[in-house]
């Protein structure tokens, strides 16, 4: 399905279901920190590969970014951005010993952040496989800790590959007493998105 | 006050002195940069993918290719008044972000850039005289139309001038 012959409704209808998707990460992720999470309403961007980086707030902004691909009945690229300081504000809270100095991650924050993009992950394809009755599922998480630009243009190859156009469904979250936040980001392949709409009874 | 152009990704531009060409975040994509030393006139390209896949090379021809993205930069310079024999490169970029045990379908991208970028320099006899390829982390580049000078800024790494 190309990404340009989608309809307003079409761009609801997936609006929808990523926030059902984001509600479950969310309270995983609360659940893990023992705070609550708020969600923005999700954006749904349709626009030019060239204009993602400005999208994800700046191809020089200094993130961790997590991976996941979407696998099973329909195939994507889940990445999930925490901003430098709320990713080591949420490393505080899950990790027991103090911040050691300097601002590379070490061996095991990245290996704690890997796991909150894994749970995060299962969480929201968990709940969109079952909206879906299909089974989605998360691949093993991979992290970059880098310039957004470097870290996104990853996500973009395949995409890149059948078209100019960058489909994304992006869910802010924010703890509500920490600074801890991100957003999410699912990024359907073109073939999948046909069977997602589908799947949730939208007519094509 | 010299002007600043920014490349995005999939695009290049060509520019003048004293114009800086800039690239921001640059990861497994690849910048490449042509100058004439005597025109100072350069080009810069943010390429994405090495090649198209089969059956997707009747696309229109865009930089978002690194094999299309030296042939492409090559035309619109001499049109600027370069001459093809003055014409120098420079590489950066073709990093490999994420760990290797993910890498399935696109697997190698940061390198089959590089590959595909000499390649290209290579049909086109134009001399790589610097790069700065590889390794894991992302790269921002500041190239300067006078003297062909490209500044490669990386995160918690030491500034780099080639």
């Amino acid at each position: 399905m190309k990404f340009d012959a989608l309809t307003e409704e079409h761009l609801d209808a997936l609006k929808e279901v990523s926030n059902i998707g984001v509600a479950h990460a969310a309270t995983a992720l609360s659940q893990l920190i023992g705070k609550g999470i708020t969600l923005q309403v999700p954006k749904v961007h349709l626009m030019k590969i060239t204009e993602v980086p400005e999208a994800f707030g700046g191809a020089e902004r200094i993130v961790v970014g997590i991976y996941l691909q979407m696998l099973g009945d329909a195939r994507g690229n889940i990445l999930i951005v925490l901003p430098r300081e709320s990713a080591l504000k949420l490393l505080s809270r899950l990790l027991p010993r103090e911040k050691s100095e300097g601002s590379l991650l070490t061996e095991l924050e990245i290996s704690a952040l890997k796991e909150v993009g894994n749970i995060l992950a299962s969480a929201y394809l968990n709940a969109l496989g079952a909206l879906m009755r299909k089974t989605l599922i998360p691949s093993v998480p991979v992290l970059s800790f880098d310039m957004a630009g470097a870290v996104i243009d990853y996500v973009l190859i395949e995409l890149g590959e059948v078209g100019d156009l960058a489909l994304m469904v992006e869910t802010e979250f924010f703890g509500e007493e920490e600074k801890i936040g991100g957003q999410f980001f699912l990024l359907p392949d073109p073939e999948s998105l046909r069977i997602i709409l589908d799947a949730i009874g939208v007519k094509l | 006050m010299s002007r600043i152009v920014s490349v995005g990704i999939s695009e290049f531009k060509i520019a003048s002195a004293p114009t800086i060409l800039m690239t921001y975040g640059l990861g497994s994509c690849v910048g490449i940069a042509l100058h004439d030393p005597v025109a100072l006139t350069g080009g810069l390209a943010h390429t994405l993918l090495p090649a198209p896949v089969r059956g997707m090379d009747s696309m229109v021809k865009s930089a978002k290719f690194t094999c299309w993205a030296v042939d492409l930069m090559v035309e619109e310079l001499i049109k600027c008044g370069c001459v093809a024999e003055r014409l120098v490169a420079k590489l950066a970029g073709g990093a490999t972000m994420f760990e290797p045990q993910h890498r399935t379908t696109h697997s190698g991208i940061g390198e089959r850039n590089v590959t595909a970028a000499k390649e290209a320099l290579e049909r086109r006899g134009i001399p790589l005289v610097a790069s700065d390829t590889g390794d894991d982390y992302g790269r921002s580049l500041e190239f300067n139309t006078v003297t062909g000078v490209i500044t490669v800024r990386a995160l918690q790494r030491p500034i780099k001038r080639m």
